[in-house]
């Protein structure tokens, strides 16, 4: 007897995968950028809704990723898998030393340190433009050569896959618990034998990895690339997604990523509206919704079982476990 | 040498500016305990507000910049009604996660909304005093000589207002308690929204002062926002003195790094990143800040 | 590491906050067995002192032990990771998360523990602390009571050889109270050491079997209870303050 999520969730994977030939060019590019951001939401909602780590740095990470791989590969010439591979290592050190400084900060502090430190990665990008062509943009070699996008949708899709299920892993372990306690009361999780620096150091690496690795696939996929990645509205664009989806919510941040990103793009002739809205709804949804919009319709999948009789009795909402 | 000094007085008007900015931000956080990251954009709004002060509605320039600082005031007051008020209350949880978020939001919406009204592009208010001044060797554009005085008498009403009216010590005592404040009969919820206020007032006027300085542009507010940030925690969140002071330092020192770095294309790329750098160094060194403390204190 | 090493020990803890002096050359032995009242007038230091002693605060001299180990420094979850247990002035529990949950996370931190046996575990302790019932509720919905309860298994989670309580009886239901006394009194009984901290003269002594006063930051009687009471310098640090 499982949750009815399981059956969604398997449903939803194979309508993806099958629509992969009977999808036009646009559609496909659109479902390939809402899944990069789907990683990065989902990669942030681990970082700041279960450890409590309130990092505005989390683009300047995918920003990181993708120079790093963009530029490997052009330097050295490696195939691109290996500069993949360089960036998610490169980002997870960063993540890591990132979590080090940051360790004994509190939260708006966290905030303001990597926006900051977003900044200064987006401003070296773009002055430093011998090295990283700055504003002109960087052409970076595809992952594929193939005329169209179906290669690109199939990885993205198997990395979106293996990414949540890692992260759904570490969410359901003990880890998940101990980042849990950490956000809910540092103090007392010390208290009860939680190493908290370890912990909020593997955090940041981890998260920081994603974001890494997110960013080399959008790097060589769109084929040139700006410090524009590692910008202010962008992180508030993911921001939004988490935060209307459910911040603490893996599967929520996920489906709030796609449907603010289709949003985007059926609102693509408002241009610079869509943002108002974005920042609008995010402020309504804080406002008035704090958990997300989705967050509680994918709680309600999890509790309907599926193949016996549906639970009777006590059932108060967010009273068990958050998946 | 007359480039130092010349430099060395931008310098100062810049730091007054920063300084006003960045009490703002302390006089909020000491008020609602919440770091505000829409700051900067009120900042922005409040220049704008007085450049369509003087084109649409005919106001003089001295006139404009009152209209920013009531403008801004207002807008303040509505925010906080409208977004803030689950701060004060007891089931609000994270309270602070609460503000960094709803704040955040705010300025992405701030922002984005006077790309659309107001155009992407930068635009230039008349200055209230054309013209400039000469001592000696020295030279400086009256509507910095301006600016600076202006944003000088701004601070001192500021710190008269603090110390010397019921209001401003009411203020005080919110801000080291708020039950205690409702205790003795002070209205919570009205000097949250005044804190608010006046901290989204500080903002806007420092934009409307320097809006003739340097041009307007919608996304002026990001830098200074973080330089606020910079400022505030060096000088210590709630120390309305020490944000000053920092203001000063940090205006100056940005002003004369740009100056005198080697590099004339990268200088002023880097002098935004200046201030940045001081940050990240001061939180590495001292993460709670250099004065790290909760209330608003006046010394 | 000695064999007849204090269980826990503070020698000459020092610790200052800006100008006040809030634990002053403060010498702490506990042995295995023990169970301490530390008590004392309000600001007296005591709630510093655990927190000295189970890794909350680093002294700024000297230095505590754990069985001889010396443990000046190191964070708190190493303490707790060597079987120093505590619960706070203040409730401070994992409140959205369920009262299950709150008890597997120390459960977990132990090496080699498995989900199942640790659940197994909690669920023993929540039956002897009468929760067992509310498992998934959130511990923000518990009762005052029940949450100082919950706090108590949270600690026992961890095994720990000794357990700090911070004031278990404030603010708690006279009825509740005798239940939480007998459930320290059950617990020591079956080898587990306390230190005590409370206002709750009553219960303290009731249970304790040694008492340690503080005043101003400085110890000034350690000793049995009876003899303590007697003690002209504790009547006038009461009484005086």
């Amino acid at each position: 007897m499982r949750g009815l999520h399981v059956y969604v969730v398997l449903a939803l994977a194979v309508f993806i995968l099958a629509s992969g030939n009977r999808l036009n060019e646009y559609v496909m590019h659109v479902a390939i950028i809402a899944m990069f951001y789907a990683m990065m939401a989902a990669s942030w909602s681990l970082l700041s809704g279960y450890a409590g780590l309130f990092s505005l740095g989390h683009m300047a990470f995918a920003s990181l990723g993708g120079y790093t791989s963009a530029l490997l590969v052009q330097w050295s010439g490696v195939p691109v898998p290996v500069g993949m591979a360089a960036a998610v290592v490169l980002t997870a050190l960063g993540g890591g030393a990132i979590g080090w400084v940051c360790l004994r900060m509190s939260g708006p502090y966290l905030a303001i340190f990597t926006l900051a430190l977003s900044e200064i990665l987006r401003i070296g990008l773009s002055t430093e433009s011998q090295v990283t062509a700055g504003m002109a943009g960087l052409h970076t070699t595809p992952l594929f050569h193939s005329r169209s996008d179906l290669p690109y949708y199939y990885t993205a899709f198997a990395m979106l896959v293996a990414s949540l299920a890692i992260m759904g892993g570490i969410v359901h372990s003990r880890w998940g618990l101990f980042f849990r306690a950490i956000r809910e009361d540092e103090q007392a999780a010390a208290a009860s034998g939680v190493d908290v620096v370890r912990f909020k150091i593997t955090a940041f690496a981890v998260a920081s990895s994603f974001a890494g690795l997110a960013g080399a696939f959008y790097a060589h996929y769109i084929g040139i690339l700006t410090p524009s990645l590692g910008s202010l509205d962008l992180m508030g664009l993911v921001v939004a997604m988490t935060i209307i989806g459910g911040l603490e919510s893996i599967p929520a941040a996920v489906g709030g990523a796609a449907g603010v990103e289709t949003l985007q793009e059926v609102l693509r002739s408002y241009a610079q509206w869509r943002l108002v809205l974005f920042g609008v709804i995010l402020l309504v949804v804080m406002r008035f919704a704090r958990n997300g919009l989705l967050a509680p319709l994918w709680h309600q999948l999890v509790c309907v079982k599926v193949g016996g009789l549906p639970r009777l009795g006590r059932h108060v909402p967010q009273e068990e476990s958050r998946l | 040498m007359e480039y130092a000094l010349i430099q060395a007085t931008n310098g100062a008007v810049i730091g007054i500016i920063y300084a006003l900015i960045a009490v703002g931000v302390t006089l909020i956080f000491s008020i609602l305990k919440i770091v505000n990251f829409a700051h900067g954009d009120l900042y922005m709004l409040g220049g704008y507000f007085s450049y369509y002060a003087l084109t649409l509605l005919g106001v003089p320039p001295l006139g404009a910049i009152f209209v920013a600082i009531a403008a801004s005031f207002t807008l303040g007051v509505i925010l906080e009604r409208l977004l803030l008020t689950p701060l004060y209350n007891e089931t609000t949880e994270r309270k602070d996660e609460y503000g960094l978020l709803i704040t955040f939001g705010l300025a992405i919406a701030l922002r984005n909304l006077a790309i659309i009204i107001f155009g992407p592009f930068p635009l230039r208010p008349t200055p209230v005093w054309s013209g400039a001044q000469r001592l000696g060797q020295l030279i400086v554009t009256n509507d910095r000589v301006f600016a600076g005085a202006a944003g000088i008498v701004l601070i001192i009403s500021l710190l008269y207002f603090m110390h010397g009216t019921i209001w401003g010590q009411a203020l005080d005592a919110v801000s080291q308690s708020r039950d205690a404040a409702a205790i003795v009969g002070i209205n919570p919820r009205f000097f949250n929204s005044l804190g608010f206020g006046v901290g989204a007032a500080l903002a806007g006027g420092a934009g409307a002062l320097i809006a003739p300085v340097f041009t307007l542009a919608p996304d002026m507010g990001v830098l200074a926002n973080i330089q606020a940030y910079v400022i505030v925690i060096l000088g210590g969140m709630g120390s309305v003195l020490g944000s000053i002071i920092a203001g000063l330092v940090i205006g100056e020192a940005e002003t004369l790094f740009t100056a005198f770095f080697p590099d004339p294309t990268r200088a002023l790329a880097y002098s935004n990143a200046f201030g940045v750098l001081v940050l990240m160094i001061v939180l590495i060194v001292r993460p709670t800040g250099v004065f790290g403390r909760r209330h608003l204190r006046l010394e | 590491m000695t064999r007849d090493a204090a269980l826990v020990e503070g020698k000459t803890l020092c610790k200052r906050f800006g100008g006040i002096v809030a634990v002053d050359a403060v010498e702490f032995a506990v042995q295995d067995g023990d169970l301490i009242g530390l008590i004392g007038p309000n600001g007296s230091g005591k709630t510093t002192l655990v927190n000295l002693l189970t890794g909350h605060l680093a002294p700024d001299s000297g230095h505590a032990f754990l069985r001889g180990r010396r443990m000046t420094g190191l964070p708190a979850s190493d303490f707790a990771a060597q079987g120093v247990g505590r619960t706070f002035q203040l409730t401070q529990l994992f409140r959205r998360m369920t009262v299950l949950e709150n008890m597997l996370v120390p459960g977990l931190t132990r090496p080699g523990s498995t989900r199942g046996a640790v659940e197994r575990r909690a669920r023993t302790y929540l039956t002897f602390l009468n929760l067992a019932h509310l498992e998934h509720l959130s511990a923000k919905n518990l009762s005052g009571g029940q949450q100082k309860l919950l706090e108590l298994g949270r600690a026992l989670m961890l095994e720990p050889a000794i357990l700090f309580l911070d004031e278990p009886f404030a603010g708690v239901h006279p009825h509740l109270r005798d239940e939480i006394i007998t459930r320290i009194q059950e617990l020591h009984t079956a080898g587990r050491t306390f230190v005590v901290v409370d206002h709750d003269m009553e219960s303290i002594l009731r249970i304790a079997r040694r008492l340690v006063v503080m005043a101003r930051g400085r110890k000034i009687a350690d000793g049995p209870p009876a003899q303590v009471r007697a003690d002209q310098g504790v009547l006038t640090a009461y009484a005086g303050v």
